[in-house]
């Protein structure tokens, strides 16, 4: 039998409970090749990842490596087969040095004692093999979410990885880091690594895959040759319907300014003055770590302001807590849904009442059937698909899990909504849903404020949009000039140096 | 064969689910089995006379710990309330009701020491409890001068032993304040409110709620029901003294714990609680009916604590992989 490809997963099936997430699945990819790997959420591609990097095991089927079937039982004996997967929550250790972290797993040393000297001169190497500037003494804290990233590549190489797998890597990324985690990529790919590339990000998919392998509801869809195939032909594959329009269209009339932001300065940004009209989506567009973040913390009174004011319907709030923040309608859909957004271990209701809670309580003790009926109108308004509303958030995907996020600022006349990237690590199906539920804000009047690192998101969604560098707005623009250059420009510094 | 195995599985999962509740039949069976004595009417509301102070203490140490916190402090604290409670009545002279109210009034105090140092603060649970672990120890010791203080007052004293209905007053204080952890827990705000912060403190701030006052509320919670314990503790034996409690603090900790709570907080409830501690006291007393002596009932009671807490963690592990 000739050695044809690095991987080959051969009718692999996996149930979990009664559910079967996968059934009878096929996935080849050869040395050198970076294969896309995509599908909605709960479609399979994690637990299919899973299986090969060992943390599931298979119920059924069978793995080859390099034409040798293999039984990889655990994470540590796919790691020592060269299988390395770096998932969106990095297994990285935020209080040691990135040197540490990159040789966590085989750390130089001598009889017990660390080479430090050894340990900061090879991470180092590593670290500009792939044309990256990281001091390997800098705390891991201190980096960067794109910075991090290029720490875990950094040590699934120093494991010698001959497959890697990413899972979504480019949903925390800005679109200049994604070139540079592109660069880096490619320059595996001629190092003969097998690349196994999750995303939901279609445009990706084409400029860096060469073939895709589409999931839909844990069977094969399809593969197909990234040359040879487009968008639609991907995207009815993972949903077996065509989408005519990512976008939905807006007809809302813009009304008279309601938010305010003058001179706001906090530990990050510097100065930054805006206001956001009735109806209108406002875009904050910049890389990851420009500062758009904090803006919003602020704004919600999560961060504390160092300068400036904040004015809402006239009246100066300088919101000092997000409970005063919400008092004077002002919610937050934070970046982080898992850590900040939701909370998993508990049901879909509790979740989403959090904010209003008081609203459907007397004297402290809640009014059951309010509660229901609240969150019960809000999942079919927001088509959050779940058993019902007393299952816990963490069995929802992603997609959905993101919905019970928003939720929470439905229908308790909010001013004011902040999405702090919205869609981010959400299947495009969701997308969608989720862009209609921005316009459906905007047409109760709410002044919505869209951070996003997706240039086409901020394009087709936005009225208007800001854009942030280093903690400083170089510029609003309108909608006729929102392009992907006039953002591009700004978002790198007006001077248009390398950035 | 796979139907034999997946009802084996499906057994395994319902002991794994409901561990506790086994544990605590499998107890009361091999107890009774064991001892005559044990299932007599006297020896059941002894035992319950017993675990209420403990029962009581747990009830406030489940709130703490499911807001992710720990207290250290209700083993003093209940020194604290005995010594005070027969300090108002005896030295002081006070009546009855306004005793009992200042004892668990400084109750309160203390707690929300504790919960200003956490919430407030930010001071770590464990340290900032701990501490007053120490200082209220000490206070105790300070107003007692060292001694007990005898009481004579018949009416705290008849507190300690007489029965409504024939049950024994301090069990039906503990009951009552069982039904009202349920009920928080259950039905109110504060409640949801303590669980949602034990499971994801960002995300509930970050829903414009004030998580200050809860974290300060359930330590002010704890103390005040220490001292009650405390008050139970000179009923029963008619002082105040400064010793009582004596690393009781670890006793609670463990019935919450055995009670399926998660010492990260979020997880836990009333009724897991009221089984660990009557799973604690069932041990305690079957092996006082036997004279088997205190050093070795140390040890079991750990081992007990161990297999409980490993269950449960086999349990997770198997939610986790779907079966």
């Amino acid at each position: 039998m000739s050695v044809k490809y690095r991987v080959e997963m051969n009718n692999i099936s996996k149930s979990f409970g009664g559910v079967k997430a996968l059934d009878n699945v096929d996935l080849h990819v050869k040395s050198g090749e970076i294969l896309a790997l995509v599908g909605e959420n709960g479609a399979g591609k994690s637990t299919l990842m899973k299986i090969l990097s060992g943390a599931y095991r298979k119920d059924k089927g069978s793995v080859m490596l390099d034409g040798e079937e293999v039984q990889i039982n655990s994470p540590h004996i796919g790691r020592e087969l060269g299988i390395s997967i770096i998932y969106q929550e990095f297994a990285l250790v935020p209080d040691l040095t990135v040197a540490e972290n990159i040789f966590l797993g085989d750390i130089y040393q001598k009889n017990g004692i660390i080479k430090w000297n050894t340990l900061y001169e090879e991470a180092g190497k590593l670290i500009e093999s792939l044309g990256f500037e990281i001091n390997p003494r800098t705390k891991l804290k201190n980096l960067s979410i794109a910075y991090q990233q290029v720490v875990e590549i950094c040590k699934a190489l120093s494991e010698e990885a001959k497959v890697l797998i990413l899972d979504e890597p480019t949903a925390v990324l800005a679109p200049n880091e994604v070139k540079l985690l592109f660069r880096t990529l490619k320059t595996l790919k001629e190092r003969g690594v097998s690349i196994i590339y999750i995303s939901h990000r279609l445009e990706e998919i084409f400029e860096i895959a060469d073939r895709a392998e589409v999931l839909k509801d844990g069977k094969l869809s399809g593969v197909v040759n990234v040359e040879e195939t487009n968008r639609n032909e991907v995207i009815n594959l993972m949903i077996g319907r065509e989408l005519k329009d990512m976008f939905p269209k807006r007809d809302t009339e813009i009304g008279k300014d309601l938010l305010t932001v003058n001179n706001l300065s906090n530990d990050v940004v510097e100065d930054i003055s805006f206001s956001v009209k009735e109806g209108e989506v406002f875009g904050i567009a910049g890389l990851v770590g420009s500062g758009r973040t904090e803006i919003a913390r602020s704004i919600f009174g999560a961060d504390k302001m160092d300068n400036g004011e904040i004015i809402l319907n006239d009246k100066n709030i300088n919101t000092k807590s997000p409970k005063q923040a919400l008092q004077n309608g002002i919610g937050m859909v934070p970046e982080d849904r898992k850590e900040q957004g939701v909370i998993l271990t508990m049901d879909v209701k509790t979740n989403i009442t959090m904010p209003m809670i008081k609203n459907i309580s007397r004297i402290g003790v809640i009014n059951r059937n309010q509660e229901k009926d609240h969150s019960q109108n809000l999942v079919d308004l927001l088509n959050i698909k779940t058993t019902n509303i007393h299952t816990d958030v963490k069995n929802l995907s992603g997609g959905n899990q993101q919905k019970v996020s928003l939720a929470k600022w439905f229908g308790i006349n909010c001013d004011i909504v902040i999405l702090d990237e919205p869609t981010r690590g959400v299947d495009v199906g969701a997308k969608v849903e989720i862009y209609k539920l921005i316009n459906e804000l905007a047409r109760q009047k709410i002044g919505v404020i869209m951070i996003s690192s997706e240039m086409t998101e901020i394009i087709a969604m936005c009225d208007r949009a800001a854009v942030m560098y280093r903690g400083n707005m170089t510029g609003i623009l309108n909608k006729n000039e929102l392009t992907e250059e006039n953002i591009m420009r700004l978002a790198i510094g007006e001077d248009g140096n390398n950035g | 064969m796979g139907n034999i195995k997946s009802k084996f599985k499906k057994g395994l999962h319902l002991f794994l689910k409901y561990n506790t509740e086994f544990i605590i039949v499998i107890l009361i069976i091999a107890s009774a089995l064991v001892s005559d004595a044990f299932f007599t009417e006297r020896n059941i509301f002894n035992l319950l006379r017993q675990v209420s102070g403990i029962g009581i203490i747990s009830m406030g140490m489940l709130l703490v710990i499911l807001t992710g916190g720990i207290d250290l402090s209700v083993g003093s604290q209940l020194a604290l309330g005995s010594v005070l409670s027969a300090y108002f009545l005896n030295i002081s002279g006070y009546s009855l009701p306004l005793a009992l109210f200042l004892t668990i009034l400084v109750g309160v105090l203390f707690g929300s020491l504790s919960g200003y140092l956490v919430s407030r603060r930010d001071m770590a649970p464990f340290v900032s409890t701990l501490a007053l672990m120490t200082i209220t120890r000490g206070v105790a010791f300070i107003i007692s001068e060292g001694s007990p203080i005898i009481i004579e007052n018949q009416s705290l004293l008849g507190f300690g032993t007489n029965y409504l209905l024939s049950i024994p007053l301090p069990v039906i204080l503990m009951l009552f304040l069982f039904i009202i952890i349920i009920f928080i827990l259950r039905f109110t705000v504060f409640g949801r409110m303590v669980k949602a912060i034990g499971s994801n403190e960002i995300a509930v701030r970050l829903s414009g709620i004030n998580k200050t006052i809860y974290k300060f509320s359930v330590y002010a919670i704890s103390g005040g029901f220490a001292a009650m314990a405390g008050i139970i503790s000179t009923a029963r034996t008619g002082v105040g003294s400064p010793l009582v409690g004596n690393g009781l603090e670890l006793d609670a900790i463990a019935a919450v714990v055995i009670g399926g709570a998660s010492l990260k907080g979020g997880k836990g409830t009333a009724i897991k609680t009221l089984l660990g501690v009557l799973i604690l006291g069932i041990i305690g007393n079957i092996m006082n009916l036997k004279n088997v002596p205190a050093y070795p009932q140390q040890v079991i009671k750990g081992l007990i604590i161990i297999f409980a807490v490993l269950f449960q963690g086999f349990q997770s592990k198997m939610q986790d992989e779907g079966v």
